[in-house]
């Protein structure tokens, strides 16, 4: 009987699959799992493995051997930096920061664009003057310049260039004078024809 | 000898009526410009060769039943648009307040759109020309021919479907080219475009009234007018110059206009100048420095100078 108890105990003991009778009777019988514990061991010690199975206790010895550690003090000694940085990656995943970041983008980009279009404004102004009068060349005869050689025929050069860009601006000023003339010419005619209606006819007859 | 003299007439009688045709056709097409520019709903842009200098215009124009707008753009000098709306033409200014006359037409744009055809006949022969093809569009020129000698010649390309005008050449009396006037772009609608409409809703600042305050009394005459040219009376004021002025006439022929200014001299040596087809002319004599300004030849503006007496 104990022979037939040990074949199929020490089956078992080789990961062979209980009957339901054998593993009633296993349940059962102190003895039996004593015995099976054996064969473990005994197999294990033959495969030469190393024994690790933790003791059933363990948890409390652990318990005991952190009673013994002596108590550390953690000192929170991070710099304002660090808890700032700590803040925003908080704030960064709630809810109210991301509206914000992205309304100080668009301020800073609107920022840029108003002084860089203001400057580039200026630039083009500068580039491109009002045309004048474009009828003749200001200085036609113009001669490299030279510090050192200020003849009087050089003065008199500059002078006509003068006398010259004065007289430009007379003519532009009489030219913009006759187009303000064409633009009120039909309103003054109105105006006139209305106060006395006879005076246009006879001109169309002259 | 019957028989002959009446082949010679009857051959008098179809070369004038063939010219007389020509000249028919010719109006027929002038009317065919001018409705296109007043009546169509349009998006062009054009420039105006002047010698080596050239300006560059948008020009939209739209019409309801009652109602006419017009809008152009100088895309060179910025801060000016010039609107029309009806009879009252606004230059609206970026840095002053707008500037509001009263005029059927903005003068900015070609006088031939817009001067009536009795005017103009009276001073030009229409003959229709040859057909060519410009910007992809077969165009029809139609030259108008000056009936006296000093006054310039227009050659008038026009589109063979709408009658829009694509070119304007202004030729002086020798037929050198002095300013071409050329549509770069057309784009014509059936409806009006929104920003026009938009336009004609928008509140714009009203009329000033009419500042007719006459120039100073003229200290002298002038003696001789250009042929179908004839004073304007009472120009407006010009205060800019008023200072230095002594004398100031307006001429006009209904499609040009000549202004002569006379100052006090500024030992300057006679000479002309000419911006496209204005010519600018400067002549001291007399103690008087008479400057003439406007779409005439040398010649004239000479004649003129020397009229002041």
């Amino acid at each position: 009987m104990s022979s037939e108890n040990q074949d199929w105990l020490s089956a078992a003991s080789d990961n062979k699959a209980l009957t339901k009778v054998q593993l009633d009777s296993l349940l059962g019988d102190a003895q039996l799992q004593q015995k099976l514990q054996r064969y473990h061991l005994i197999g294990s010690a033959m495969r030469s493995e190393v024994s690790s199975a933790l003791p059933a206790n363990f948890a409390d010895n652990f318990m005991a051997q952190l009673a013994d550690e002596p108590v550390y003090q953690l000192q929170s000694d991070r710099n304002l930096m660090q808890r700032i940085k700590a803040y925003v990656a908080v704030a960064a995943n709630g809810s109210w920061l991301q509206p914000v970041a992205q309304g100080g983008i668009a301020a800073a980009v609107a920022l840029i664009a108003v002084f860089g279009v203001q400057q580039y404004q200026q630039g083009e102004e500068y580039l491109t003057p009002q045309p004048l009068l474009q009828t003749q060349p200001i200085a036609g005869f113009a001669t490299p310049v030279s510090l050192s050689q200020t003849t009087v025929t050089d003065r008199f050069a500059a002078q006509e260039q003068q006398a010259m860009l004065e007289q430009q601006k007379r003519l532009q000023a009489m030219l913009n004078a006759h187009r303000q003339q064409l633009r009120v010419m039909e309103q003054t005619q109105q105006a006139k024809q209305s106060a006395t209606p006879h005076n246009g006819s006879e001109q169309n007859e002259q | 000898m019957m028989r002959f003299s009446g082949v010679c007439s009857a051959i008098v009688l179809i070369v004038v009526s063939g010219l007389a045709q020509a000249e028919q056709a010719g109006w027929a097409l002038f009317d065919k410009v001018q409705h296109a520019v007043k009546q169509y709903n349009f998006d062009t842009s054009f420039v105006v060769l002047k010698g080596g200098k050239v300006d560059t215009y948008r020009w939209l124009h739209g019409r309801t039943e009652n109602q006419e707008i017009e809008h152009l753009i100088p895309l060179d000098t910025s801060g000016v648009d010039i609107l029309r709306r009806d009879a009252i033409v606004y230059y609206l200014l970026a840095d002053r307040p707008a500037f509001v006359t009263q005029s059927h037409s903005i003068p900015e744009l070609p006088a031939l759109f817009f001067e009536s055809k009795q005017e103009i006949s009276k001073l030009y022969n229409a003959v229709a020309g040859s057909s060519s093809l410009m910007s992809g569009r077969s165009a029809q020129l139609l030259r108008l021919t000056a009936k006296n000698a000093g006054r310039y010649n227009y050659w008038l390309w026009l589109d063979d479907e709408s009658g829009f005008p694509l070119r304007i050449d202004t030729l002086s009396d020798q037929q050198n080219a002095l300013e071409r006037w050329l549509v770069t772009h057309m784009q014509i609608n059936p409806e009006m475009p929104d920003s026009l409409r938009a336009l004609m809703e928008a509140e714009l600042p009203a009329a000033t009234s009419v500042t007719n305050k006459a120039l100073a009394n003229n200290n002298q005459k002038l003696t001789w007018l250009p042929e179908g040219y004839t004073e304007v009376a009472e120009p407006a004021s010009i205060p800019q110059l008023e200072k230095s002025l002594l004398s100031y006439w307006l001429l006009s022929d209904g499609l040009h206009q000549v202004s002569v200014f006379v100052q006090n001299p500024q030992h300057l040596p006679t000479q002309a100048y000419r911006d496209g087809a204005t010519t600018i002319y400067v002549q001291t004599a007399n103690q008087l420095e008479v400057t003439v300004i406007g779409p005439v030849s040398i010649d004239t503006a000479r004649q003129l100078a020397a009229a002041v007496r």
